[in-house]
């Protein structure tokens, strides 16, 4: 991909998540864990009336409550009362609100149909509901790349800071959970076809993973304040590794670019999704150069999606903000206890798309 | 076909119109009928007016095709029970 | 780093014309694509009017030389066919293409696919056509088809932000080269006609049952139109090693919303305005230097009404020319950016400013109106156009002949 020495990193100042285990109250980190047993994983909604009142919450889908409350828990978090820019990314967009639209047409003959099922379908529907809640006029933006939808999203955002067009931007991605694309998804082998406990997903040993969803929102700074998590210092994507080498060389290539060197990465952030054919790589990769770092994992608490690689960012900034790793994602800790400056997610979407994001504080 | 009075048409109509729009806890009670749907209060907007549009089609069979025509229709409560009273099929 | 961006080739197909050539002499001879839907199965087919593509799935696999049966949705074929015209026009090797970034735009992905068997795919035990078209919904599924038979890997993106989408992945593609993290970029957008988006538009009741008339005091909707266009984004430093020699170079650019209301544009078009502003103080002109303005001009009561008066505000009543094509091509949604900016290069290359049809009686509210012939020789040196979107995505670009 892009030779990215040329980007110049940013601060993470403030997040808001709501994913399949209970993250949107920042005070909280993964202290209790939710249960799956036929593989979809649904968000743990918060109360949308602390985020939202009737009229403005009226026609609104479940996708647009919670992503206007995640934007609102993070920019309450980064003390910002609307932020510069936004940018968000999603890989499927509002399937339920297209799908509802669709069903109408098919069983209505396309009479007497929902407006607002066919205008909340739109891909950038969230982005410019937040530019309106927000009254933010700013550069807007909505990234769908598939694997690396989220990716793009935080690049353009880098380059924005970096253009000096923004101070703040708000970037957020989302992704839901749709029966037709799971079942799409079961008949191609993405997704597992025997029924697994999302805890023990790394333990079946099969092909396929877990259908997850989930949002996640951050605010992006170009400046430190007292309530930064961490700092973003730089992000790659390699899309179609030909083989194991050439990720490797990629991983290798992007640490050193960024003045790093596999041992000084004290967190490892693997996006391992327990689907045993498509996670090899990333597994290897955390074999050969991070025995010596914390592992943790996050798939098995969030399931798949194309943009969950924005939960393992989030994971990744918690745990260098708070300095504690939480039971629930650890898979081994370091053998050596010292401070955690350094965390490294390295994620993969079903094989295809790869991407690491490098974090310190 | 119903035979509802417009007085008898204006407590359906709330109730149909919060449904449709989707206004969660708000009695239908606290719309008041003469009071401007699409103004500063309520905050409702174009998309609205296309929602309701459809609603009265599904529910009194009145099929109205202009923008415009929907705008002057839609004012008020008590406006839409005029129409209602006056065009409707079912 | 602040690299000037090149536009060296385009690649363009809609209604009006399968290639950049045949587009041009349609809209030199006020030739429209607007018709009947024949490929389309809807209630509307003899109650609308679109710009379709008088091409078959089958017949654009053809012309995009893939097989039939392999699952290429209609949107992405015509991105194929658009995209192989730009290669070829900007002269690239199979080498350049591979180092190029793509950044491609689509909103509606292949929804079109979806929509013919959506009940039967449903049920796990089923099976039938649908099986190809299995995991080609999602708009990134374009970009994936288009990026492996490139034989493109080193920057993939795809914009959705509906209208403005394309004319959004032109200006990423323009920053990914200014600063210095690209030397070539191929950007632009496609999208195929779909049930979804006719019945979307019609139930918004934004179609105009006529032929559209954008500008005119008694305009009431757009028609919908398909398309793809891509252009080819090249850094000045590998203008300068390749000796060729550039269309038009990119010379400003921004991206603003509106945030006004989910699908309208404020009465005053506040975000086109800043949109068009900023443009032209990047590209260091004054109002008074543009030649002509390529309009976002769907024709509906509410965009006109809106980009008319932000036209009239930044240019004063001595507004430069200013038409929208969407009467040749319809609102090809995604790909519009794109598609309009590919014309305003013809534009360039022909020195000719298009006309305005089906203009005949001006607004009420502006002092302005469109240009309503076709001018030759018409001296152009810089070209604005707008997209404007759903969400309140507002865009502009500006072009300067080379």
């Amino acid at each position: 991909m892009l030779t990215d020495q040329t980007i110049a990193g940013c601060h993470i100042n403030g997040a808001g998540v709501i994913s399949p285990q209970k993250t949107y109250d920042n005070g909280d980190f993964l202290s209790e864990l939710t249960y799956y047993d036929d593989n979809i994983l649904t968000c743990i909604l918060p109360n949308f009336k602390d985020y939202l009142n009737p009229f403005q919450m009226r026609r609104l889908s479940r996708m647009l409550r919670m992503g206007l409350s995640a934007a609102t828990i993070c920019l309450r978090e980064a003390g910002l009362k609307k932020p510069d820019a936004i940018i968000t990314a999603t890989g499927f967009g509002f399937q339920w609100d297209m799908g509802k639209f669709l069903t109408e047409i098919l069983e209505q003959q396309e009479q007497q149909l929902t407006p607002t099922y066919f205008m909340q379908s739109t891909h950038n529907a969230l982005s410019g509901l937040i530019a309106l809640f927000f009254k933010c006029m700013g550069y807007n933006s909505t990234y769908t790349s598939r694997g690396f939808a989220f990716e793009t999203a935080l690049h353009d955002a880098l380059l924005l800071l970096q253009e000096k067009e923004a101070q703040h931007v708000l970037v957020g991605s989302f992704d839901e959970v749709y029966h037709v694309q799971y079942t799409d998804y079961v008949r191609l082998g993405y997704i597992k076809r025997e029924k697994v406990n999302n805890i023990r997903v790394f333990e079946a040993e099969t092909e396929g993973t877990l259908q997850g969803e989930g949002m996640a929102f951050f605010i992006m700074s170009d400046q430190p304040k007292p309530q930064t998590w961490c700092r973003l210092k730089n992000l790659h994507m390699v899309y179609r590794p030909s083989d194991y080498a050439g990720l490797a060389a990629e991983l290798i290539e992007f640490l050193r670019g960024n003045g790093v060197a596999p041992s000084d990465v004290d967190v490892l952030v693997n996006g391992v999704s327990g689907d045993v054919v498509r996670d090899r790589w990333n597994l290897d990769l955390q074999n050969k150069y991070f025995d010596h770092a914390t592992a943790v994992r996050f798939k098995h608490l969030t399931g798949e999606y194309d943009t969950a690689a924005s939960f393992g960012l989030w994971l990744g900034a918690k745990i260098l903000k708070t300095q504690t790793v939480p039971e629930a994602a650890l898979v081994s800790p370091s053998p050596t206890h010292g401070p955690l400056k350094t965390a490294l997610v390295c994620n993969h979407y079903l094989g295809k798309y790869y991407s690491f994001f490098l974090l310190t504080l | 076909m119903q035979t509802q009075t417009i007085e008898e048409l204006i407590p359906q109509l709330k109730v149909q119109i919060l449904e449709r729009l989707i206004i969660e806890g708000m009695d239908p009670e606290e719309l008041d009928e003469d009071m401007p749907l699409f103004g500063e209060v309520t905050g409702l907007d174009s998309i609205d007016a296309l929602e309701l549009v459809v609603m009265l089609e599904k529910c009194y069979g009145i099929k109205i095709t202009d923008a415009k025509v929907a705008r002057k229709i839609l004012m008020t409560v008590r406006t839409i029970a005029e129409y209602v009273y006056e065009h409707r099929e079912i | 780093m602040n690299r000037r961006v090149f536009i060296t080739g385009y690649g363009v197909i809609t209604a009006i014309g399968g290639n950049g050539p045949e587009n041009f002499a349609s809209l030199r001879d006020r030739k429209c694509g607007y018709g009947r839907l024949e490929f389309l199965e809807t209630r509307y087919q003899d109650d609308i009017y679109c710009c379709e593509i008088k091409l078959s799935d089958e017949a654009l696999c053809r012309r995009a030389c893939v097989s039939t049966g392999c699952g290429f949705t209609r949107t992405t074929l015509l991105g194929l066919i658009a995209i192989r015209e730009a290669i070829a026009s900007a002269g690239l090797t199979d080498q350049e293409v591979r180092n190029a970034g793509l950044v491609s735009a689509t909103t509606a992905g292949g929804i079109r696919e979806l929509e013919r068997h959506f009940f039967e795919r449903q049920d796990l035990q089923s099976s039938g056509d649908f099986i190809t078209f299995l995991d080609t919904v999602d708009p990134g599924e374009h970009m994936e088809r288009l990026a492996d038979i490139l034989g493109m890997k080193r920057y993939l993106a795809t914009v959705s932000t509906a209208c403005s989408s394309s004319a959004n992945a032109l200006l990423l593609g323009a920053r990914l080269i200014k600063t210095g993290l690209a030397d070539y970029m191929i950007c632009g957008g496609t999208e195929a006609l779909a049930k979804i988006t006719i019945n979307g538009f019609n139930a918004l009741m934004i179609l105009d049952r006529e032929h559209c008339k954008p500008f005119d005091q008694n305009r009431c909707g757009l028609n919908l139109g398909e398309g793809a266009a891509y252009l080819v984004l090249e850094a000045e430093e590998s203008l300068k090693r390749s000796g060729k020699k550039a269309i038009a170079e990119l010379t400003g650019y921004a991206n603003f919303n509106d945030a006004f209301h989910q699908t309208a544009s404020s009465p005053e078009g506040a975000g086109a305005l800043k949109a068009m502003r900023k443009a032209l103080n990047m590209g260091g002109i004054n109002p008074s230097d543009v030649d002509y303005i390529n309009a976002h001009g769907t024709g509906t009561e509410n965009n006109d009404l809106s980009e008319g008066l932000a036209l009239e505000t930044l240019f004063g009543v001595n507004v430069p020319p200013f038409s929208s094509t969407k009467p040749y091509t319809g609102h090809t949604t995604s790909a519009a950016g794109s598609v309009e900016a590919a014309f305003c290069l013809m534009a360039f290359e022909n020195d000719v400013i298009y006309p305005n049809i089906n203009f005949k009686q001006p607004m009420e509210e502006l002092n302005i109106r469109p240009t309503t012939a076709l001018k030759t020789n018409a001296g152009l040196k810089n070209i604005l156009t707008n997209s404007l979107g759903f969400g309140g995505s507002t865009t502009s670009l500006l072009f300067a002949k080379c």
